[in-house]
């Protein structure tokens, strides 16, 4: 169950104050990550409704990998995700000072996280990175039973030790391809759930990337 | 599994089917035209843009639906979808009025009005008014009329025909009229039945599913005196539609099988006197139906049953007054009630009606015989949404014999319908979200709200109230230039500004996540492009006669985000990227170009006509998710339609024809799942009395 993860290092660049000659430069982590199982479907209701076994899985930006549930408790992950719902360590959700909020925008051009960004806190069942269709990372396609990451959507993230990451998601079904509008629904249902992300994370605790 | 037919009953007899007027497929400038002006107007002096389907037209076409003679007309683009719909313009088939004899069909299903309801069988010609016509006919004629002009009595004629073609489609037409002194009567019946069929393979689920269909059409006339006539119709429709629907959930498969049953009837009543040659009074006492029942027995037990009913009843007076050789006034005063009952309401028990008054004036002004000015107004004060006042203006100017211009600007309007309004609709099997109508909205959100079942309302929930009429200012330019005694060409550019444009919006979250969504005036929208018509009548028997229309359309908000820099696509990689104004593309399911061609052949009373439909690329899914269609979404193949007819009268009493539709068989099972392949057809029709 551990080798879905995939991952790539793409750069491992950006000196970060480059004003303090004196202070070892830490480079930033610029990753992707595929096929991120958020609670993947295990069975069919009565409804038909498909459920997964309810659990989030738990990821830290920091050190790029997966955190066994059993340290849902601590400080170790910074993002948990299920189903479409991605949580950030902090408010009611962990023990961190995670939070996050969405900004509109590309993903390149946010070199630093303007000043004025209010990082709001989870308060379940209101989340910082907002749930819902077309409110926060993703948009419900409901004629064709599809969800689609919005683009244009950076979700920026306070990670539980207080160092900041931009994060895009980039689809939300196993191997990173959406299944095509016609696909069945069996189909639609087994392959949702795999997140496929990129995300650069600043561990010097600046707001610049 | 084949469907078995109802013993097909026709009790009477219709018009006559041949072609009873003598036209040619081109030389129409001088045919009557009344849906432009609510009078009868030569179509060369008419100021708006028109075209006319003639019945020599429809029968050499081999159509059976009046869907089947739309799709081959420029300009117009048939939507798929509870049932077919007509797009002008560009415009939803929610903004056109489609009338029978200048009266109202009512029973549309998420604002389509299934045009498949109609036979051609009995049709004389069909009148199509493109623009704003809303000072005239009121609600829903934003983007245009389409008007289906019926047999009427005739001499002592009696016709019968019958086709059969793939899929078992068996079409059969008995008309007829009689005449005796001051009395006339025209009957027509139409049987219609189809295994349908499926382009998907190994589906249960039929994209047309077997229908049986019975129309009947009775008028009767009578002369009282030489200005006093009566006139009094009837028509009747009845389909039976078996549905199959299977529903496969991981790897499970849900059917559900049942029947659809519509019906819809309508009565006119209409009084004509002429107290002189420049006076003339018309009442009119119109009354319609229209009634579907789903019933549905599902293989997981649950049984489902959908029923909804529309009425409409409307009393109108038309005065057409000659004032002078230059001046004509027309003014009319009605009132209306519509009513509608429906198990997607509160309850089907609880009829929710509207009652509509309205007045209409239209003055025309002749001062030369080449400039003519239309000036008109119509005002609609109903009970439920605020009133209408819808102003048109046309002008044609006649430049030379060969040159005439034409021009108009007007307002149409349409009122939202019970459906937006009363609709109270919860899909248990997707979630459990609600669609409810705002005049529910508000009172179920706050009741579910006092027992603790709404978890939160959004902004939009405080901006539901009272739903305004939609509106549209529609501008049409056009010429007519007969180039010589072979070669016409006609030319319109045109512009619809669609304002207040009703759509669903969510309103709030239920305990458990569900969505309720409600109806709000949000949207800004246009349309616009140019319609070309060329005819060439390459010798006496050989004609060509082609279609072009170009189609631009744009959502504001749309615009307004993209100037904004508020909307990204997904480059290869599919990373975001700022999406470039050049990569939008407008409003979906519309095509950018269409085109027809119809090539004719007549000689020695026999034809052969090649068909030639294209329509460009058209979005059919906002596959990038940006929330607006773009390049770099998904797109329906453009592709062409060839269909071709041939036939020939053989003593003047019988006529027989073949025909294949779909000649190279072009078939898109994503997109154009009612498309079937390549069919084949054949007509007999036999005339007793000529």
């Amino acid at each position: 169950m551990k080798n879905f993860i995939y991952l790539v290092v793409l750069t491992i660049a950006f000196a970060s104050c480059k004003k303090d000659s004196t202070v070892a430069t830490i480079p930033v982590t610029s990753a992707t990550v595929k096929d991120l199982m958020a609670d993947t479907i295990i069975g069919t209701s009565l409804q038909g409704q498909p459920y997964g076994a309810n659990k989030f899985t738990f990821y830290s930006l920091e050190s790029n990998k997966i955190i066994a549930s059993s340290d849902s408790a601590s400080t170790k992950w910074d993002l948990a995700f299920k189903n479409t719902t991605i949580l950030t360590n902090g408010g009611n959700s962990g023990p961190g000072k995670g939070g996050a909020f969405v900004l509109v925008g590309s993903y390149d051009g946010v070199t630093t996280i303007p000043a004025d960004s209010t990082f709001k806190t989870d308060n379940a069942p209101t989340y910082a990175i907002t749930a819902g269709s077309n409110k926060g990372w993703y948009v419900y396609d409901g004629m064709n039973n599809l969800i689609n990451p919005i683009p244009g959507r950076v979700l920026m993230i306070r990670t539980a030790s207080g160092n900041y990451a931009k994060v895009e998601i980039l689809n939300y079904y196993r191997g990173g391809v959406t299944p095509p509008i016609n696909a069945s629904a069996a189909i639609k249902s087994s392959e949702q759930r795999y997140y496929t992300f990129r995300f650069t994370y600043q561990p010097n605790g600046t707001k610049t990337f | 599994m084949r469907y078995s037919y109802f013993p097909v009953i026709l009790l009477c007899l219709t018009t006559t089917i041949q072609a009873q007027t003598a036209d040619t497929l081109s030389g129409t400038a001088d045919e009557i035209v009344v849906t432009a002006t609510r009078t009868e107007r030569k179509l060369s002096n008419v100021a708006v843009p028109v075209s006319i389907i003639s019945q020599k037209k429809i029968l050499q076409s081999g159509s059976l639906r009046l869907n089947d003679i739309l799709q081959e007309q420029p300009g117009i683009f048939l939507t798929n979808g509870f049932g077919t719909g007509v797009q002008l313009q560009g415009l939803n088939p929610d903004y056109t009025l489609i009338l029978i004899d200048g009266e109202p069909l009512v029973g549309r299903t998420a604002g389509i009005l299934d045009i498949n309801r109609i036979t051609v069988g009995n049709i004389k010609k069909i009148e199509i008014v493109k623009g704003p016509s809303s000072s005239l006919y009121g609600s829903e004629a934003l983007a245009g009329v389409i008007n289906i002009i019926t047999n009427k009595p005739n001499n002592n004629t009696l016709n019968l025909s019958a086709r059969y073609g793939s899929f078992n489609t068996t079409d059969i037409n008995v008309g007829g009229s009689f005449n005796k002194k001051k009395f006339s009567y025209q009957g027509f019946a139409n049987a219609y039945f189809t295994d349908g069929f499926s382009i998907r393979p190994s589906s249960v689920e039929r994209a047309i599913a077997p229908i049986q269909r019975n129309t009947t059409q009775h008028n009767f006339g009578y002369k009282f005196s030489p200005k006093t006539s009566l006139s009094v119709n009837f028509r009747y429709n009845d389909e039976k539609i078996k549905n199959i629907i299977a529903v496969t959930n991981n790897g499970v498969v849900t059917t559900s099988e049942g029947n659809e049953h519509n019906k819809d009837m309508n009565a006119t009543l209409q009084l004509a006197y002429k107290f002189s040659n420049t006076l003339k009074n018309t009442f009119r006492l119109y009354a319609t139906k229209f009634e579907s029942l789903q019933q549905l027995a599902t293989s997981n037990g649950t049984p489902y049953t959908d029923y909804f009913k529309q009425q409409f009843g409307r009393i109108e007076n038309q005065t057409d007054y000659v004032i002078t050789k230059q001046l004509e006034l027309n003014a009319g005063i009605g009132y209306a009630i519509e009513t509608a009952n429906s198990t997607r309401y509160d309850n089907s028990n609880n009829q929710k009606d509207n009652r509509i008054g309205f007045a209409f004036v239209q003055s025309e002004w002749k001062p030369t015989s080449s400039f003519t000015l239309i000036a008109g107004a119509r005002y609609d004060n109903n009970d439920l949404y605020a009133a209408s006042f819808s102003p048109k203006i046309a002008l044609r100017l006649k430049a030379s014999d060969k040159l005439v211009f034409k021009a108009s600007i007007g307002k149409g309007f349409k009122a939202p319908d019970f459906r937006q309004l009363y609709l109270n609709f919860t899909n248990a099997a997707a979630g459990g979200y609600s669609v409810l109508g705002t005049v529910e909205a508000q009172k179920i959100i706050t009741q579910l709200d006092q027992i603790g079942q709404i978890t939160s309302v959004e902004n939009d929930y405080y901006r539901l109230g009272e739903l305004q009429p939609e509106y549209s200012t529609g501008i049409n330019i056009g010429a007519n230039y007969t180039i010589n005694e072979q070669l016409d060409l006609n030319v319109n550019a045109f512009k619809n500004i669609i304002n207040n444009l009703i759509d669903s919006r969510l309103v709030a979250y239920k305990t458990g996540g569900a969505q309720i969504f409600s109806y709000l005036n949000v949207k800004n929208a246009y349309t616009e492009g140019i319609e070309t018509a060329l005819t060439y009548k390459a010798t006496k028997t050989l004609t060509l006669m082609g279609g072009y229309q170009l189609l631009l359309s744009a959502d504001k908000d749309d615009l307004n985000n993209i100037n904004n820099q508020k909307v990204y696509t997904r480059d290869a990689n599919g990373y975001s990227r700022l999406m470039r104004k050049n990569e939008y593309i407008g409003l979906p399911n519309r095509s950018k170009h269409m085109a027809n061609l119809n090539i004719q052949y007549e000689k020695n009373k026999a034809f052969i006509n090649l068909r030639l439909n294209y329509r460009s690329k058209w979005a059919v899914n906002d596959k990038d998710g940006n929330g607006l269609y773009n390049s770099n979404d998904e797109f329906a193949n453009g592709y062409v339609q060839v269909n071709t007819a041939a036939g020939k009268n053989l003593n003047n009493k019988m006529d027989i024809q073949v025909g294949c539709n779909n000649l190279f068989n072009y078939e898109d099972v994503n997109n154009l799942p009612n498309l079937p392949g390549r069919i084949f057809y054949t007509k007999l029709t036999y005339s007793f009395f000529q």
